[in-house]
């Protein structure tokens, strides 16, 4: 254990104070995990089949592991207890989202693979930690400057501030957690209360990069959390996470820097076998397609708003998963297969209306019908 | 002729949508197929004709009967009609027969092959038959235990474009 690691566990939380408060804060969480996944898939899914096959690997690894950390960030919910619902009206973000990177913001679109997408995924997943702890919060930026997206990594409780990176807006769960386990404790009483047989464990999630592991007290809550951060941004400034796998924001700088890098690499300097990127061998994709953007019937407008539906209901599907019924994960898989046909059958299509482009998925918020749930 | 024609041709025949065909990504590779293996000439007379004979006709019925006498029913153009179909459901193009090759001209490539590295894993009979390609196209494991989602067919066999 470092010195840092010693100093960060007296360090206070800024915002999570109370049960209520860390739940904001977790379903905050949840809709940033989600919010990375529609632009990962539509840029996997644009590429060419049969061509850029580095760039493809690279991409879907990531967005696997995206759907891990959404998986565990529901196991921490649950472990305490709290409801997880995927089906709520705000949960999917507005495109473009707007994500911190230090002092500015960065918008995240969904879009075909580019260059520019690549650098929207290396200021997802990078590191960055605030200088002072003054500057953890910040802000929000007008939104006149940046557009009227969502804002992720912002302050649940307080929607004028967000975090100066991912890393920091998880630090401060991570103190919130530490703060109400003690303190509860204290109390006489107990934080993880959840029921234990809800949690999503490896036999409901398999895939290639990190274990969904079982969240039962507050060592096991720090550790889910410790993965995600550590996937995403390497461990302590590295470039591998705590279980030997190269790190998001590396695995995405390989693509820039077109080569693999390996074990003993330093930040920056791959020195394994160069990365074959094809940037023109990639179906030029509407940008953050809105339902709107397709005519009343077309057969893309249609097969949008099909593709919408069968997302919203997968999200449905996994909200079930995710509150008592983890078997039910091992149907999400096929489910998730049907969902990229769907999706690579949208990307073939000519845009019917913009020349030159083609349609996309479209990930709009469905408000559901609570009436119908009892 | 031009890549809309063979389309709404193929989708005609095939009984799926051209937004389903589209969907495929395949639709450029089988055109320049069917052309280099037949020869221009013969595709675009093929696509003239159903051009001419059908796609005027609003009736369903009739359409199918004029597309078998004028295509389907033609010694030279059916047998690239039906190849075309099978091109679409196998993503494989059959050997034209000797008799046919000898009497129409020398097709430009021989024998039967797979019309690229994607299209047998996109051949509508698996979308037909609501399964997936075995080896490619993976459908999750244990998908296998739940029933086949076979598509609705389209509301009208006449192809979308050329719907009034």
């Amino acid at each position: 254990m470092t010195q840092h690691t010693l100093i960060k566990e007296d360090r206070l939380p800024g915002e999570i104070h109370r049960l209520s408060d860390l739940e904001a804060y977790l379903n905050a969480a949840l809709r940033l995990e989600h919010a990375t996944i529609p632009p990962y898939l539509t840029a996997l899914y644009s590429l060419h089949p049969g061509s850029n096959s580095d760039a493809q690997h690279v991409i879907r690894v990531v967005a696997v592991e995206e759907m891990l950390h959404l998986t565990l960030v529901a196991n921490v919910m649950n472990a305490i207890g709290l409801h997880v619902d995927l089906t709520a009206d705000d949960f999917v973000p507005n495109y473009p989202a707007h994500l911190p990177s230090g002092e500015i913001d960065f918008l995240v679109d969904v879009q075909p693979f580019s260059q520019a997408a690549v650098t929207t995924f290396l200021n997802i997943e990078r590191p960055a930690k605030a200088p002072t702890e003054e500057s953890r919060l910040l802000p929000c930026p007008d939104a006149s400057e940046l557009g009227v997206g969502t804002v992720l990594a912002a302050s649940p409780l307080d929607p004028s501030v967000r975090y100066y990176s991912i890393g920091e807006f998880y630090d401060e769960i991570e103190r919130g957690l530490r703060y109400l386990d003690r303190t509860f404790r204290e109390e006489g009483r107990e934080l993880f209360v959840g029921n234990a047989s809800w949690q999503i464990t490896p036999e409901y999630f398999y895939s290639g990069g990190g274990e969904a592991l079982a969240v039962v007290d507050l060592a096991t809550a720090l550790r889910a959390l410790t993965v995600i951060a550590e996937q995403g941004e390497g461990m302590g400034g590295g470039i591998y996470d705590g279980e030997g796998e190269l790190s998001h924001y590396y695995r995405f700088e390989q693509i820039q820097l077109a080569r693999y890098y390996q074990k003993g690499d330093i930040p920056g300097r791959p020195s394994g076998p160069g990365l074959d990127v094809d940037f023109h061998a990639v179906y030029p994709v509407a940008i953050n397609a809105e339902l709107a953007d397709y005519p009343p019937g077309s057969p893309v407008l249609e097969a949008a708003q099909r593709f919408n539906q069968t997302y919203a209901d997968f999200l449905a599907y996994l909200t079930q998963a995710y509150n008592g019924a983890p078997s039910r994960l091992l149907d999400a898989v096929p489910w998730m297969f049907r969902l990229r046909d769907d999706i690579n059958q949208l990307i073939r299509n000519p845009h019917p209306s913009v020349p030159g482009v083609n349609a996309s998925p479209v990930f709009e918020r469905i408000p559901i019908d609570r009436g119908a749930r009892a | 002729m031009s890549m809309d024609v063979f389309l709404a041709f193929s989708s005609e025949v095939t009984g799926f949508t051209e937004f389903d065909l589209l969907g495929t990504g395949q639709a450029p590779t089988y055109h320049s197929t069917v052309e280099r293996v037949v020869g221009s000439q013969n595709l675009d007379d093929l696509l003239r004709t159903y051009q001419e004979s059908v796609t005027e006709l609003d009736d369903e019925q009739k359409r199918a009967r004029q597309l078998g006498e004028s295509v389907l029913d033609d010694p030279r153009l059916g047998v690239i009609a039906r190849n075309i179909i099978k091109l679409w459901y196998s993503g494989t193009w059959f050997d034209l027969s000797p008799e046919w090759t000898a009497q129409f001209g020398v097709p430009g490539t021989e024998g039967t092959f797979t019309a690229s590295g994607q299209a047998y894993a996109v051949g509508l009979l698996w979308f037909a038959v609501g399964s997936n390609p075995p080896g490619a196209r993976a459908p999750g494991y244990g998908s296998w235990a739940q029933p086949p989602r076979i598509p609705h067919l389209p509301p009208s066999s006449i192809p979308s474009s050329l719907a009034r």
